[in-house]
């Protein structure tokens, strides 16, 4: 197979998976959700370096792709623990729910068209929706935190 | 027998150690006993430095009779320099003026002021000029006089201290202090060297601003210490840059010769003193260095620390501010008499200098009303007397004058602890209208303090008459030699204005002793149970300095002892063999003897009729010359003149410095302070605490990079 036709292949891959990482990254507020888009834009970088490592016969990018899956699984170890210890103090996942590192002048952002939050906030734990189903319930009473 | 060297590394060298000691361990350990490493110390520096005198004159003998074919050739005086270390050096012997050594050394030639005439090889040229300052001691007779003088002195004076500060709260300190002065004072009269010089009188300056701002409790004390820092300061500074032409002039600050340079007193330049720079070099020089003899001996435009560091405690008066310290000046003109030598200009400002400050500090002492500052004025008064003897340019002047330093010493000292005697009894009242009438309760200060105010009036067999007549008798000499020079009437108006002065010494000396002793038994209610004789520790040194102020001047007078020995130091020898110097006839003067003992008397017999017994002429002439009284009492006014001229002026600038400072400056450095401020306020509404906000803006970023990058 041609090699520069493959590269072009990876690389496509590659920046599509950056791409929709970091519209992602931007579009979302629920942190695992952000997270995930992190880690996709990991993966395309891992995917892009593995390809010119190949195409140039060189370890270099495959040994820092190693590197890279190794720093994100820590990361991501550390990253959820955070997410679990911020949903637990805000009882939601919502991105904006903190907003506190601002300016002692700066007013914080409020959704005010969003319904008003129930009285008592379940305990309940965060969970990702089932994969091509639209989440429903528990969106909602997400965003009611904001 | 100790070596010489031993005994003149020694003589500093004990107090120093008891400075150490009694500053370590006198808060602790000593206590009441501080005083024992400071007697000990100085009078066993007292001990050797009257070996070292005798040693000094034995060898100056020697040398005397070594051949006077070869002595006189090559030695000019007996001097003998040690160097315990070599301090600091400065080499300019740099690279460039090695390589090109003789062209460099041309340049510098050509650099030195006009009238330099220092005749070196071009070789050792650019090593005279790298400065070298050793710890170099020196003994030869006149600094041997000046130890004696002070070590005695500072023995009997530290003896009087252990009665007189018994009890008080900084025995130690005291005793610190003094030693550290004595310590000072030796290495300041021992230096060979500029720069070690003006080091220990530096030193001994900060001594007396310890010892003046003793009772530092006492605002009044402070101030003093203060005071006499300060108008030092002003002094100091002209001896700095006499210090820095002499150096720039000569390349050298040693007094004596060594391998890189002939001193500036040393022998090569004194055997042939046409080396000497001439011309406004020379002046400038010795008017620079007379500005700093004028500050530490309290001569007229800087006189006026003297009577107010009486605040100090009495023997502190007594050692530093009548005997020792204040005689740094005139031994350091004694010293440069070469340099003056070459300057007739710079001499007759000394003269003048010392006649001024004769008569105006006679004429204050007259009215004041406090015993201490009494002695004070007379003080500064006997002062410009050695100032005269100095100015008068002849040989007989200078050693009258150096004579007259040590005579005073004596019955100064002597008048000083006779007065701590009076205020130690009265209670530390000093003020002669609130006692009166002591004769009988305090006999041996009434009979020491009589001997100490005949020999300050000069009267005849006492040592004051001795110096004083030497000095006026130098002057009448130089009236008759010069009968056909130009300044002719400057020695005649001086000559009569030093007899003038010694009749007014004579009278407020005795006014004070009438006032204190005699008329009607007077003791202020301060005094309490104190109002007796003092103790014996403070006696016997009176009894001591008695005895030397009715024997000293005659001893050393007859055969004219003091004057023989003296000449043989290197300066001085130098000028005897100076052609263009009138020797003078020593011995006849017995007209001036008669005449200044007949004015002495006339002023003791008007002092007895004014103020023994109650007399109505007092107020009488007070009321009548009430101007002149009213300028006397207020110390010519120059104090308030001195606030109006400077004290004033230097506020105010101080004044407007800080406003300037708060308002200006300060002002300008906190709108400094505030750009940073808008700035930082004006992007800080981006700080929302928003992630996504944060997210976009990395992305908008990495854009605009990605987009320079591709461009």
């Amino acid at each position: 197979m041609d090699e520069l036709a493959l590269l072009h292949g990876y690389q496509t891959v590659g920046a599509m998976l950056v791409g929709i990482g970091i519209v992602g990254f931007l579009a979302r507020r629920n942190m695992i959700v952000m997270f995930l888009s992190l880690e996709m834009m990991l993966q395309g970088i891992s995917v892009t370096l593995v390809s010119w490592s190949r195409f140039h016969n060189d370890w270099g990018g495959q040994v820092l792709t190693v590197f890279i899956i190794t720093v994100a699984a820590c990361e991501a170890a550390i990253a959820l623990a955070l997410v679990l210890m911020l949903f637990r103090r805000a009882g939601g996942l919502d991105v904006l729910f903190w907003q506190q590192l601002r300016e002692s002048n700066v007013e914080p952002f409020i959704e005010h068209e969003l319904p008003e939050p129930p009285a008592e906030p379940a305990d309940r734990w965060p969970h990702l929706p089932p994969a091509g189903i639209e989440p429903q319930t528990e969106e909602e009473w997400h965003r009611s935190h904001v | 027998m100790f070596k010489i060297e031993t005994l003149m590394v020694l003589i500093p060298g004990l107090p120093l150690l008891s400075a150490i000691i009694t500053a370590a361990l006198g808060k602790w350990l000593l206590r009441s006993r501080s005083h024992w490493p400071a007697v000990l110390a100085v009078g066993g520096a007292c001990l050797l430095s009257v070996l070292l005198l005798f040693q000094v004159r034995r060898e100056a003998a020697a040398l005397h009779e070594a051949g006077d074919a070869q002595a006189a050739a090559h030695a000019v005086g007996y001097e003998k320099t040690y160097t315990v270390w070599t301090w600091a050096v400065v080499s300019r012997a740099l690279p460039a003026r090695a390589t090109f050594g003789q062209q460099a050394s041309e340049t510098s030639h050509s650099a030195d002021p006009p009238g330099t005439t220092v005749p070196e090889d071009s070789s050792t040229s650019a090593d005279a000029r790298s400065l070298e300052i050793g710890i170099t001691l020196r003994a030869d007779p006149l600094t041997a006089v000046m130890l004696v003088t002070v070590t005695l002195i500072s023995l009997l004076v530290v003896i009087y201290s252990i009665g007189y500060m018994h009890d008080d709260v900084g025995y130690w300190r005291f005793f610190t202090y003094v030693s550290l002065f004595v310590f000072s004072m030796t290495m300041l009269v021992s230096a060979s060297n500029f720069a070690l010089l003006y080091v220990f009188w530096e030193a001994v300056g900060l001594c007396s601003y310890l010892l003046i701002g003793f009772w530092f409790t006492r605002p009044a004390a402070a101030a003093a210490g203060m005071k006499a820092f300060l108008v030092n300061r002003v002094g100091d500074f002209g001896f700095a840059l006499g210090l820095f032409l002499l150096w720039t002039t000569y390349g050298t600050l040693n007094f004596h010769d060594t391998a890189a340079a002939p001193g500036i007193l040393g022998q090569t330049l004194l055997a042939d003193p046409s080396q000497y720079a001439g011309g406004w070099v020379a002046t400038a020089i010795c008017l620079l260095l007379l500005l700093g003899a004028c500050g530490k001996s309290a001569q007229f435009p800087l006189h006026v620390w003297l009577p107010d560091a009486m605040e100090g405690p009495t023997p502190v008066s007594a050692l530093i501010h009548a005997a020792t310290m204040v005689t740094a000046g005139v031994y350091m003109v004694t010293r440069c008499t070469p340099l003056y030598l070459v300057s007739a200009d710079a001499q007759q400002v000394v003269l003048l200098v010392g006649m001024i400050t004769a008569l105006l500090a006679a004429a204050i002492a007259l009215t004041q009303t406090d015993l201490k500052r009494v002695l004070a004025y007379s003080t500064i008064s006997q002062l410009g007397y050695m100032f005269i003897g100095l100015g008068v340019g002849t040989l007989p002047g200078i050693v009258a004058g150096m004579f007259h330093l040590f005579t005073h010493a004596f019955f100064k000292a002597l008048l000083f602890l006779g007065a701590g005697s009076v205020m130690h009894a009265m209670g530390g009242v000093i003020d002669m209208r609130r006692f009166g009438g002591l004769r009988r309760r305090m006999p041996v200060t009434h009979w020491t303090f009589l001997i100490g105010a005949l020999a300050l009036a000069a009267v005849a067999p006492f040592a004051g008459f001795w110096s004083k007549d030497a000095i006026v008798a130098a002057i009448s000499q130089r009236v008759q030699d010069d009968h056909h020079g130009a300044s002719v009437a400057l020695y005649q108006w001086v000559f009569w204005g030093s007899l003038f002065t010694a009749g007014l010494t004579a009278f407020y000396t005795f006014r004070a002793f009438f006032l204190t002793f005699y008329g009607e038994e007077q003791i202020p209610e301060e005094a309490g149970h104190h109002a007796h004789e003092s103790p014996p520790v403070m006696t016997w040194p009176l009894i001591v300095l008695a005895a030397a102020s009715v024997f000293v001047g005659w001893c050393f007078q007859r055969g004219q002892r003091f004057d023989h020995f003296l000449m043989q130091t290197p300066s001085l020898a130098f000028s005897s063999a100076q052609a263009t110097l009138p020797a003078g006839e020593h011995g006849g003067h017995g007209n001036v003897a008669v005449v200044s003992t007949l004015v002495a008397l006339i002023g003791i017999g008007l002092a007895a009729y004014l103020y023994l017994g109650d007399r109505w002429e007092v107020a009488w002439i007070a009321r009548r010359l009430r101007w002149l009284y009213t300028i006397s009492y207020r110390r010519f006014f120059i104090d308030p003149i001195y606030m109006a001229l400077f004290v004033w002026p230097l506020r105010g600038l101080a004044a407007f410095s800080y406003w300037l400072d708060r308002q200006c400056i300060d002002r300008l450095v906190d709108w400094v302070g505030r750009v940073p401020l808008a700035i930082g306020a004006s992007v800080r509404a981006l700080q929302s605490g928003l992630l996504p906000f944060y997210a976009m803006a990395m992305v908008f970023g990495l854009l605009v990079l990605i987009g320079i990058l591709v461009r």
